[in-house]
């Protein structure tokens, strides 16, 4: 019998609080921790940096979160999993050395697992016959974005992790490694639960205890319908998973934390961001979640048992980001009385004067904020009569170019010296690019993973050399 | 009449121009009615306007939930929308106070949309 695996979130997003995976890692008996840092549109974003600067391109931040995770993490045996290597692990891996180096233990066995990051391949991949078709409006290949693109990111899978903790890696950094697969990694090597073996209801289990942890806090009481009974938010417990080698999982944080976990925020997080719950497909397995069931087993602690899965896709998940024009934001507030109507005044004097000046943006959106901003033409109207003590208009254009997002941005200013009296505002907002997403699929024998294992030490001697 | 917000929790989240909100009952009454009112029809036209394209609504019995994907639901999504809520974390919320049928007369749901799609 194989003993029970404890695993930790420790981080769900870039930016995330850090204490409370430092708290896990000396008080959770974990034996993993697992930091999520990348959003969907992160890597497009990493990879610009990479380009103006081939040392950055990962995420900034895994340096200060490794200072503070790797003194207990070595202290306490936990492995720390990360795709916080982004568009760039192996500069990532680099800066973890300099931090193992700088705890004193220049002995770190740092994983690096690279070849997501197809963006200089899509013409040899092309090449083979193979369309990038777009997955939601079915727009067959990339022609017309071809000349725009910023970066492309493969979602991987759990391989290269198994290979780096069969190197004895102590820290893994990845690029683009599914959420999912940073906690399925841990738990298939632990397990010995294979790919090529029949083990894909325990991997569907791995995956799923994996998607309820990878936002971290966000399943113990952030973003919750339970938000009352988070108490002390500021300092949330991030969750944990007990996982047996049945597949079932006791889910809980450190008695004294803050937030809240019970079945409610576990239920939430289960389908959070999911399509189909019957079959939802990540790089290591599909997902099947009609027999899951959540038990409370007391304070913070509730049991997951019923998950299964079935054989991994044969395609992975590719987001390609590419340029798609400029956007334009501007914010203004006016006081009682006659707010709203203020707000029309200003929306009418905004639109005009761009149209004035012969730009036609290629999408505007004037919110009421407060009325209509979230809920749009869902949003009951306001009473004929309404006097709403201030009202908001939010601004915004989208335009082909940066000289008609300019031109939109200042007329966007004008309310406050053009419109009505008592019209209030703030610092103006800069134009920004807007980088658009393209998901589509790719042969997943065409993305093999490359895996190496190295010292701090060796990592640092080499890159002096 | 009551509304989504009386039966469930709700939570919203986002993948492109996809939304997903998940509607958890509160009990298996509320999960009676909900499966009910629930319909992609109905759901589709409360959300005109917000939301352009297809509905479809998973059910899951075990766990007394509902999975609602809209699809063409965040102004072409998070990176590229004009949407003060690019990710549409307040779509559930939206969608929480659509009224539903009262539940006096309501006939034995049929089980058919157990387990799979309706769209």
């Amino acid at each position: 019998m194989t003993a029970n695996l404890r695993i930790g979130s420790g981080s769900g997003y870039w930016g995330d609080m850090v204490d409370p995976a430092v708290e896990l890692i000396e008080k959770g008996d974990i034996r993993y921790a697992c930091f999520d840092l990348l959003a969907e549109l992160t890597v497009a974003l990493l990879t610009r940096s990479k380009m103006r600067d081939p040392a950055k391109g990962h995420i900034p931040d895994v340096e200060q979160i490794l200072r503070q995770v790797l003194p207990p993490a070595r202290r306490n045996e936990v492995g720390i999993i990360t795709n916080g290597g982004g568009a760039n692990p192996s500069a990532a891996a680099l800066v973890a050395a300099r931090v193992a180096r700088e705890i004193g233990h220049p002995d770190t066995r740092i994983g690096t697992i690279e070849g997501d990051d197809l963006t200089g391949r899509l013409d040899e991949i092309r090449a083979t016959g193979w369309k990038f078709t777009h997955l939601e409006s079915g727009e067959e290949d990339i022609d017309r974005i071809a000349d725009r693109i910023v970066a492309v990111s493969t979602y991987t899978g759990s391989e290269g992790i198994i290979e780096a903790l069969d190197g004895d890696a102590q820290v893994v950094i990845g690029g683009r490694l599914a959420d999912s697969a940073l906690y399925c990694g841990p738990l298939m090597r632990h397990f010995g639960w294979k790919f090529d073996a029949d083990d894909w209801e325990l991997i569907g289990a791995a995956l799923t205890v994996g998607h309820v942890l990878e936002c971290a806090g966000i399943a113990s009481g952030g973003m919750s319908s339970q938000w009352r009974l988070s108490h002390e938010p500021w300092r949330l417990g991030f969750p944990m998973a007990e996982v047996s080698e049945d597949g079932t999982a006791v889910v809980s944080k450190l008695p004294g934390t803050g937030g809240v976990l019970n079945e409610w925020t576990i239920k939430e997080h289960l389908l959070y961001e999911v399509h189909d719950p019957f079959s939802y497909l990540l790089p290591d397995g599909v997902v099947d979640m009609a027999g899951v069931e959540v038990t409370e087993l007391g304070p913070d602690r509730v049991r997951l048992t019923g998950m299964s899965g079935r054989r991994r896709p044969d395609t992975l998940k590719v987001q390609i980001g590419y340029e798609d024009g400029y956007l334009a934001e501007g914010r203004t507030m006016f006081p009682w009385p006659d707010a709203l109507e203020k707000a029309d005044f200003c929306e009418q004097l905004v639109r005009r004067r761009i149209a004035h000046l012969g730009v036609e943006p290629e999408e505007m959106r004037f919110d009421r904020v407060g009325w209509d901003a979230l809920a749009g033409p869902v949003a009951p109207r306001p009473a004929p009569d309404a006097q709403p003590n201030e009202v908001e208009l939010r601004m915004v254009a989208r335009c082909r170019t940066r000289r008609e997002a300019e031109v939109a941005r200042r007329a966007m200013l004008l309310p406050a010296t053009a419109g009505p009296v008592g019209t209030a505002f703030g610092a103006p907002l800069a134009v920004r690019k807007i980088v658009a997403l393209w998901p589509t699929l790719v042969p997943r024998d065409l993305v093999p993973q490359r895996v190496r294992v190295d010292t701090a030490k060796e990592l640092l001697d080499a890159h002096r050399s | 009449m009551p509304t989504v917000h009386d039966l469930a929790y709700v939570r919203s989240g986002d993948k492109g121009d996809i939304s997903n909100v998940v509607i958890l009952a509160r009990d298996a009454e509320a999960f009676r009615r909900l499966e009910h009112g629930l319909v992609p029809e109905t759901i589709s036209t409360f959300l005109r306007g917000l939301v352009t394209g297809e509905v479809t609504v998973f059910t899951l019995p075990r766990l007394l939930a509902f999975n609602v994907v809209l699809r063409g639901a965040l102004g072409g999504g998070a990176t590229t929308t004009l949407r003060f809520d690019e990710t549409g974390k307040s779509m559930c919320s939206i969608l929480s106070r659509m009224p539903l049928p009262d539940g006096g007369s309501l006939p034995v749901a049929s089980g058919q949309h157990h387990g799979g799609p309706s769209s």
